[in-house]
């Protein structure tokens, strides 16, 4: 391969994977906008969710890459897919919300966040128990569709994941804008207090900010699977790292710099596997992290956020 | 359960309860001394080592997020800088030529020359005993060197950041192979020796060592705890910009929490190193800085006993407790004949457990096992009432030492300070001058720029243009700690005290600018850092007692259980304490009775009397009537009007800035 299309081939990798880190960035970014809180839980409900949308195409016949499907059957099934892990990692992330973090949300300090810790380590050691520490085959009924373009290859897989995390970003973006709850989502976000006695029904705001977060992370989980054609109990703790970081790039609290936070590590660490090396890929990105945060706290699309306190 | 608890303490009640605690650490101690004697079994003695030091970790991790307030998800990363710091120089893994410039360290014990089929090579040998010191002060070097950066952020990036830290370092050691062999893990560490004796494979030396250290780091914990740097630390754990205002160098004061944390871990790091003669980047990841949290948790943020009970029990439920209920339940399983009770494992459940542990103490104890702070109980009726309360202006307060100024001098000399906040012109173009010893109000409708005006002159606001001037020197752009050294200590308008702490310690926190004892100072307390500590809370004392009644019986009480006029009266004392000469009050009478507001006039009023300067927000015009001499009008950020207050009272502007157009005309009529 030519430098050139090696550097087009690691993009197209970069965008695969920046469109995964996008779809878990926006949970970080919905409720940390909402909250002020590092849902530290959302790391492991991204996991939980690769194993829903495993088992999920497992119960749909599926067995590793042996069953291959086509057209409507495929559409189909990857649609059943996204539609039940989404549903479940929502509700989980609902539980969390309901179960967990509300009873702690007037406590000062960081209760809160410890306890998110807490949950995404319980979520981690319930998956290790009870599915076991080996990489689990992922079902990828995908046909193995590849196009040439300049000596770069994309795979069809690569096609799917753009096209889900283009659709499901353009709905939140749509929900977010113009839809009633998502008014009161980006209400409450500003002044809880104010969008409280404006009638905003602030639990239920929350609660929606969990739910479309944590179904986001499950989407984020099945794109996993489908890309990787694995998943363990171990990918929610670089994966979260990685898109909290992009969360933080773009502007933490902010659904357009999530997205544009998600592309550009996802790109960094593509080209950086490629011309630094794999083993310091997050090396370099941590210290993206630490970067940005030290000289440009608010982000790449953020502006300093006014003092709540 | 209680009456036997309490019919079991009876007899030790009587016993003082210094004396009382006395004994039951020379019990502890002898326990702790006796343990391998009695218990010989090499297997436990190595657990309760390990148990040291978790301890130890735990206690250093306390310092971080228990004392300061910081979250650090990345300590392991310290543990594993010690660690490999001794690995690599006791190891065979990193061998330069030989040259004759190493004569002199290898004079000194710390390398040899060796041999192995080629060029002379250098093997370092560098001894246990230097090691831990030596490897506390790289570890925190590396904790400044991270945290200068990282710990102006907000709390909750930090936790991130330091996350990524602790994940960045094993990554460096798994992927520095020359350095430290990489995964595969540093061999052929060396154990410690004492005098020519090696430590060899057995526990119970490691264990003594152990025990040792963490007897060490509960006593730097505990006089860290109790001292001038202690306190600091809570106060910006309480309200980090109350801690700053009242004179705490925050950056400073969480570097060095920061580092002192990192210390605990790094001379741990030695010690766990020595004792497992190896080192891989497994030992030092994200579970074991998790696990480190999960112990501070249990036993209580900010809890030096706490911490070590709950390293204690979770080592212990690691080692002892899981393994015995697994075998004791497949026993069983056995006898009866069930399957999967033969098959169970309870060893593999344990970062479930820490993960539940860590959920169940933040929703249902978030104190602790045994919590950091034990206060005494609310005062009753009868308590409060011991002596009437007293009515006007302090007596005695010339005994704290108010310096009469120069007359004629100025205290403060605002000009043209302006502050825009985007578009919103807070303030613009205001001037203002308080002279020595004299008494100024603002006064103005909401949202007129008096609170700005304030946080501009002690810091915690930048002013665009202008100059402020404090007894002839600039004082704009400086950190609101170095204001407060200056002389200018304030109040704030919605209470800004560190609520869980005691009266006391809220006005010794207000010194901390006028004392000097150091990390170093305290730990070792040294007789100056133990009469300057002394000496500070007699002066504490002192003020508290001006409030006479109000106070003086609640000084062990904390200030969250306070009420609102006793609050503003905490603050008033913890503004004092800093020996001001100019204070700053931000409405100081706001939700007071009639009764209190009169009171805490003529305090204010005897204050002044003492030649203090005085800056006042005020609404009460009859407060600002009986104090001040001269008063500044604020309208939309710009000065409206200024003079004696019963001038100001009947100025044009002022009254359609505060009444509206219709009500001033009405006044004239």
């Amino acid at each position: 391969m030519t430098t050139a299309s090696l550097l087009l081939q690691q993009l197209i990798n970069g965008l695969s994977l920046g469109a995964m880190y996008a779809l878990l960035a926006l949970g970080f970014t919905l409720v940390y906008g909402i909250l002020e809180l590092i849902n530290f839980a959302h790391f492991n409900v991204f996991m939980v969710g690769t194993f829903i949308a495993m088992w999920t195409l497992e119960g749909l016949g599926l067995s590793g890459q042996s069953v291959i499907l086509h057209g409507p059957a495929l559409i189909a099934v990857l649609a059943a897919g996204f539609a039940v892990t989404m549903v479940v990692t929502g509700v989980l992330g609902v539980g969390i919300e309901r179960f967990v973090l509300r009873p702690l949300r007037d406590v000062k300090g960081p209760a809160a966040m410890i306890t998110t810790i807490g949950v995404s380590y319980v979520l981690f050691n319930v998956i290790l128990l009870f599915v076991g520490a080996g990489s689990q085959n992922f079902p990828n009924p995908m046909p193995q569709a590849r196009f040439n373009i300049a000596g770069a290859v994309i795979e069809l897989r690569e096609v799917l994941i753009w096209v889900v995390a283009i659709v499901l970003m353009l709905a939140l973006t749509f929900f977010v804008q113009s839809t009633k709850i998502g008014r009161a989502m980006r209400a409450t976000a500003q002044d809880p207090e104010a969008a409280r006695m404006m009638g905003v029904e602030v639990d239920r705001v929350i609660m929606t900010a969990f739910f479309l977060g944590s179904a986001l992370a499950g989407a984020g989980g099945m794109v996993f699977g489908l890309y990787y054609n694995y998943t363990s109990f171990i990918v929610g703790f670089t994966a979260g790292l990685r898109a909290f970081t992009a969360a933080v790039l773009g502007g933490i609290g902010n659904v357009p710099g999530a997205m544009l936070g998600g592309i550009v590590i996802g790109l960094i660490e593509a080209l950086g596997s490629q011309f630094v090396g794999a083993s310091w890929a997050d090396v370099v990105i941590f210290s993206i992290l630490v970067l940005v945060l030290v000289f440009r706290p608010a982000g790449l699309l953020g502006r300093v956020a006014p003092n709540k306190s | 359960m209680s009456a036997v608890t309490a019919a079991l303490a009876r007899p030790f009640a009587a016993i003082p309860a210094r004396q009382r605690r006395a004994i039951g650490l020379a019990l502890l101690i002898l326990a702790v001394l006796l343990f391998p004697v009695v218990h010989n079994n090499d297997a436990d003695i190595d657990s309760m080592a390990n148990a040291a030091a978790y301890a130890m970790l735990a206690l250093g991790l306390n310092i971080v997020v228990g004392f300061a307030g910081l979250l650090d998800l990345g300590y392991a990363a310290f543990f594993a800088i010690g660690a490999y710091f001794y690995g690599i120089f006791t190891s065979f893994q990193v061998m330069p030529a030989w040259s004759p410039l190493w004569d002199p360290v290898a004079a000194l014990g710390l390398v040899q020359k060796i041999n192995q089929g080629g060029p002379d090579l250098v093997h370092f040998t560098l001894s246990f005993w230097l090691a831990v010191p030596l490897a506390a002060l790289v570890a925190a070097c590396c904790g400044v060197a991270f945290g200068a950066p990282t710990l102006r952020l907000r709390g909750d990036y930090l936790a991130i950041v330091t996350l990524g830290f602790g994940e960045i370092v094993p990554i460096v050691a798994r992927n520095t192979d020359w350095l430290t062999n990489g995964a595969a893990g540093l061999n052929g560490v060396q154990p410690p020796r004492l005098f020519g004796w090696s430590f060899g494979i057995g526990a119970t030396p490691y264990y003594y060592t152990g025990m040792a250290l963490v007897a060490l780091g509960i006593f730097i914990s505990v006089r860290l705890r109790d001292s001038r740097i202690g306190r600091a630390w809570m106060a910006i754990r309480e309200d980090e910009t109350a801690a700053g205002a009242m004179g705490v160098n925050r950056v400073r004061m969480k570097l060095l929490a920061f580092a002192t944390g990192a210390s605990f871990a790094g001379a741990t790091g030695v010690f766990y190193v020595s004792k497992l003669q190896t080192a891989t980047p497994e030992m030092f990841g994200f579970p074991v800085s998790t696990m480190v949290l999960v112990m501070v948790v249990l036993g209580g943020m900010g809890s030096v006993w706490g911490v070590v009970l709950g390293a204690a029990l979770l080592q212990l439920l690691q080692s002892w407790f899981l393994p015995d209920l697994t075998s004791w339940t497949q026993a069983l399983g056995g006898a009866l004949g069930v399957g999967w009770m033969q098959k169970v494992d309870f060893t593999q459940a344990v970062e479930l457990i820490f993960g539940v542990v860590l959920v169940g103490m933040m929703l249902f104890r978030r104190e602790g096992l045994i919590p950091a702070t034990r206060r005494p109980p609310a005062l009753s009726f009868e308590a409060q009432h011991v002596s009437g309360v007293q009515r006007g202006g302090f007596v005695g307060a010339e005994r704290i030492g108010i310096r009469r100024p120069e007359p004629g001098g100025l205290a403060l000399e605002v000009k043209g300070v302006s502050v825009h906040f985007g578009g919103l012109r807070a303030l613009e173009k205001v001037d203002l001058v308080v002279p020595a010893g004299g008494v100024v109000a603002v006064i103005g409708p909401n949202g007129s720029g008096k609170s700005t005006l304030f946080n501009i002159i002690t810091g915690l606001v930048a002013a665009q243009e202008g100059s402020i001037r404090f007894e002839g020197k600039e004082i704009l752009g400086l950190p609101p700690h170095e204001i407060l050294s200056c002389g200018i200590a304030r109040t704030f308008q919605n209470i800004r005290l560190f609520p869980t702490l005691s009266v006391l310690e809220n006005v010794l926190i207000g010194q901390h600018a006028r004392l000097s004892t150091g990390p170093v100072g305290a730990v070792l307390g040294t007789p100056g850092a133990r009469a300057e500590e002394r000496a500070a809370v007699n002066y504490a004392s002192e003020i508290i007692e001006l409030f006479g009644n109000r106070l003086t019986p609640r000084a062990q009480q904390s200030v969250a259980g306070l009420s609102y006029a006793n609050r503003r009266r905490v603050e008033l004392a913890r503004a004092l304490a800093s020996r001001p000469r100019l204070l700053l009050l931000d409405e100081p009478t706001a939700g007071m009775n009639p009764a209190e507001t009169l009171e805490l006039a003529e305090q204010i009023k005897s204050l002044h009397a003492l030649g203090l300067s005085i800056l006042l927000i005020e609404h009460k015009l009859d407060v600002v009537t009986r104090l001040a001499e001269n008063v500044i009008v604020l309208d939309h950020g710009e000065k409206i009007a200024e003079g004696p207050p019963e001038v100001v009272r009947r100025d044009e502007q002022v009254l359609s800035a505060y009444l509206g157009r219709a009500a001033r005309e009405a006044a004239n009529a």
